[in-house]
């Protein structure tokens, strides 16, 4: 039940861009964590052909044609045991199984960031949850950036804490990091970071601002 | 020692009504006094999420089903994970809870106390007890209130009535009045500086025999507002009294009888019908009055009159429920109510008043001396002080049920216990059937917290920042300081007292 743990990285290759990645892929950095790293890729690719393999295979042998490629690269044992293994399993496991195992398979974790760039803008990008489609990236322009806050919303049965960037002539706000929400520590120092790069100086001079702006689910 | 309270009501702004100013009112001043005060309500349309009022009382407008009258729909459960969160983000101590019809206010209290915070429930209104709606809404409160720590009522009256729907010992409930705003409801001759009224003529020092007295009536025309009592006074004053106009104001379904009666003994020249006025015109209808009639059947308080006497009104009311509390004798002329005795009660007004035996300029200070909401918070105050132990229990029930063996307030209800054995034994004196339901709501909603604690857990739950806190005045820290530590009543004296004094050094520093 406990959601993924989430980690911030805060990157500043110049003293005008910052970017804030927040992630829930693990990043391996000791020898051991990086062994069971790949170790878990490779269960995965393997779990994936599996799964694969057994689809194949029963519809192949349901519709009584030859499974040759396995006796390619299995030989023929192999190959016999599998039908057979395939044959007495029936469709109404073996279908909803397999795809279950498939999509654990091609599922990671999210990347959400924001990166800033001093009299540019903002750009946020949110990663996609599968390894079949890619990110979604939305540059907002300095110049149609009205205001950036955190502030709080009803979502779920619980209240989370956001980040929002208001933007000109949009009727709502561009939520940062929408599918993670991270906790709020998190969400003030990007908060900090951003609009130092933004509008230079000690984090901008609304800093201690609040913004009485609501939107009930974001 | 400043407290983290959540008011709790379905009832709030946007919507008019004196549970919601109250509500408001009483926050504010609450957040004077260096509390934190967030308000959880209902969301309205337009009106939803987060909200920060003025000085930073924040309200929580939570998305739920609205049923009849702006009243959600009791689910018991549902509202259990919305308002831990809340409650655990914000770091609640006190919940306190408005409006016996308000279904939210009554699921956070069963809550509340499964959760271990401190609770207060505020009745705003009298009930019957013996048709089925009544019934039903005094088993519920009963539910509610069988496990509380302490009750506050708007008058004694409303006390009583409480203390009988709900079966609790008196002790435990106190009665703290609403109040006014005096400075919305100032006589015309305080009204100087206001442009708009410097031409109209103050109310002259003395009135003579033949000078108009104007009565002012504002009310909903309502049954339960004592229309009918009007609608048969009101010829009979006219006929006995000729220099004497009528300006009623307020609309409902009575309003057809009373032009119905105007019609019939063609008074249009005499009676003014406004028809439904906004609150903040009130005061502008009620200063061109000398007299305000409240012929009222039920009222738990009548703030009305209050408003009616700080604009300088002489007031004649019916004997009826909180409202002989309300005012002081020289104030006030009493009725029974009863068609004769209003008619009599409002000549003798007449009278008094062609005399000058009233000093009506005087009214708005005695009023503004006797109702401030900063008493109010302070009395409040007191309560939640009382509740969580920062007063002693002999002090704070003034001896009665002195402390150790068997107290009046701990010995029914072990109040202060939040064991859940104690809980059910409260729970199950409420009736046959319904001791065993409350009983066994009371279980699920402890299980429901279990559940909660092992997939929501706390550690997961951020903390909201709190508004940032003005800096007080020297004076009024001293004030809130010091006051802690003597017995409640001559406190109250003494903090009102120097109010007033720091009032008057204010108002002599605009002057220089």
């Amino acid at each position: 039940m406990a959601p993924p743990k989430q980690s911030l990285t805060v990157l500043q290759p110049t003293p005008s861009t910052v970017s804030f990645t927040v992630s829930t892929r693990p990043v391996p950095k000791t020898l051991p964590a990086l062994f069971s790293f790949y170790l878990s890729v490779l269960v995965k690719i393997l779990l994936g052909t599996l799964a694969l393999t057994a689809l194949w295979t029963k519809w192949r042998v349901n519709t009584a044609k030859s499974t040759w490629p396995l006796e390619i690269i299995l030989g023929d044992t192999f190959e016999e045991w599998v039908q057979k293994a395939v044959e007495s399993i029936q469709w109404m496991y073996l279908a909803p199984a397999a795809l279950a195992i498939l999509y654990k398979v091609i599922q990671r974790g999210y990347i959400e960031s924001l990166l800033a760039l001093s009299s540019l803008g903002l750009q946020t990008r949110t990663s996609s949850p599968t390894y079949l489609s890619t990110s979604t990236t939305r540059f907002i322009p300095t110049t149609a950036i009205q205001d950036i806050f955190i502030y709080e919303a009803f979502k779920g049965f619980e209240v989370r804490f956001y980040l929002a960037i208001v933007v000109k002539g949009e009727e709502d706000v561009v939520v940062v990091f929408p599918k993670l929400l991270p906790r709020r520590d998190v969400l003030e120092e990007v908060w900090r970071g951003a609009r130092a790069c933004l509008y230079g100086g000690e984090g901008g001079s609304g800093i201690r601002r609040k913004h009485e702006r609501e939107k009930q689910e974001i | 020692m400043p407290y983290n309270i959540a008011m709790i009501c379905d009832f709030f702004f946007p919507q008019p009504g004196g549970v919601e100013s109250h509500i408001y009112q009483l926050s504010s001043k609450l957040i004077d006094r260096g509390h934190k005060v967030i308000i959880i309500t209902h969301a309205y349309a337009g009106r939803t999420g987060i909200r920060y009022l003025t000085n930073g009382l924040k309200v929580y407008h939570v998305p739920f089903f609205v049923i009849y009258r702006e009243t959600t729909f009791p689910t018991v459960f549902s509202f259990f994970p919305v308002f831990r969160n809340i409650v655990i983000r914000e770091q609640i101590e006190i919940v306190h809870g408005h409006a016996s019809l308000s279904n939210l206010c009554i699921e956070a209290i069963l809550h509340a106390r499964t959760m271990g915070l401190r609770t207060v429930f505020t009745d705003h209104s009298l009930f019957g007890f013996a048709d089925a709606g009544s019934i039903l809404t005094n088993k519920l409160l009963k539910f509610a209130l069988s496990d509380i720590d302490h009750v506050i009522c708007v008058s004694h009256t409303c006390k009583e009535n409480t203390v009988l729907r709900a079966s609790l010992d008196p002790l435990m409930v106190s009665v703290i009045p609403n109040a006014v705003v005096a400075e919305n409801f100032r006589p015309l001759s305080n009204d100087s500086h206001n442009p708009r009224h410097r031409d109209a003529p103050g109310p002259p020092p003395r009135i003579g025999p033949h000078d108009t007295i104007t009565i002012v009536v504002i009310s909903r025309l309502f049954y339960n507002k004592g229309t009918d009592l009007l609608i048969a006074a009101l010829p009979r004053i006219l006929a006995l009294h000729p220099n004497v106009r009528f300006i009623i104001a307020g609309s409902g379904p009575k309003a057809i009888d009373l032009e119905q009666m105007i019609e019939r003994n063609v008074l249009q020249e005499r009676v003014d019908l406004l028809g439904p006025v906004r609150h903040d015109e009130v005061r502008d209808v009620m200063v061109r009055g000398h007299i305000y009639l409240h012929p009222s059947l039920t009222e738990a308080f009548g703030t009305v009159i209050v408003e009616a006497a700080s604009c300088g009104l002489y007031v004649v009311c019916t004997r009826v429920g909180g409202i002989p509390e309300v005012l002081p004798r020289h104030m006030t002329e009493f009725a029974a109510p009863e068609e004769d005795d209003i008619v009599a009660a409002t000549g003798r007004a007449i009278a008094a008043l062609r005399v000058g035996k009233v000093r009506t300029e005087l009214f708005h200070n005695q009023v503004k001396q006797m109702y401030s909401w900063t008493d109010v918070a302070q009395r409040t105050e007191r309560v939640y002080d009382g509740i969580s132990g920062a007063t002693s229990h002999d002090q704070f029930y003034q001896g009665a049920g002195a402390g150790g063996a068997w107290s009046a307030t701990r010995g029914r209800a072990g109040v202060q216990s939040f064991a859940l054995i104690e809980r059910l034994k409260r729970y199950y004196g409420c009736g046959i059937w319904a001791g065993k339901l409350f009983c066994l709501c009371a279980i699920v909603d402890y299980l429901i917290y279990v559940v909660l604690e092992i997939f929501a857990p706390r550690s997961r739950i951020d903390l909201a920042r709190n508004w940032p806190k003005k800096e007080f005045k020297d004076e009024k820290g001293r004030d809130v300081g010091s006051s802690k530590d003597d017995s409640g009543i001559s406190r109250k004296r003494s903090a009102r007292r120097r109010e007033k004094r720091d009032e008057r050094e204010e108002s002599q520093e605009s002057l220089i």
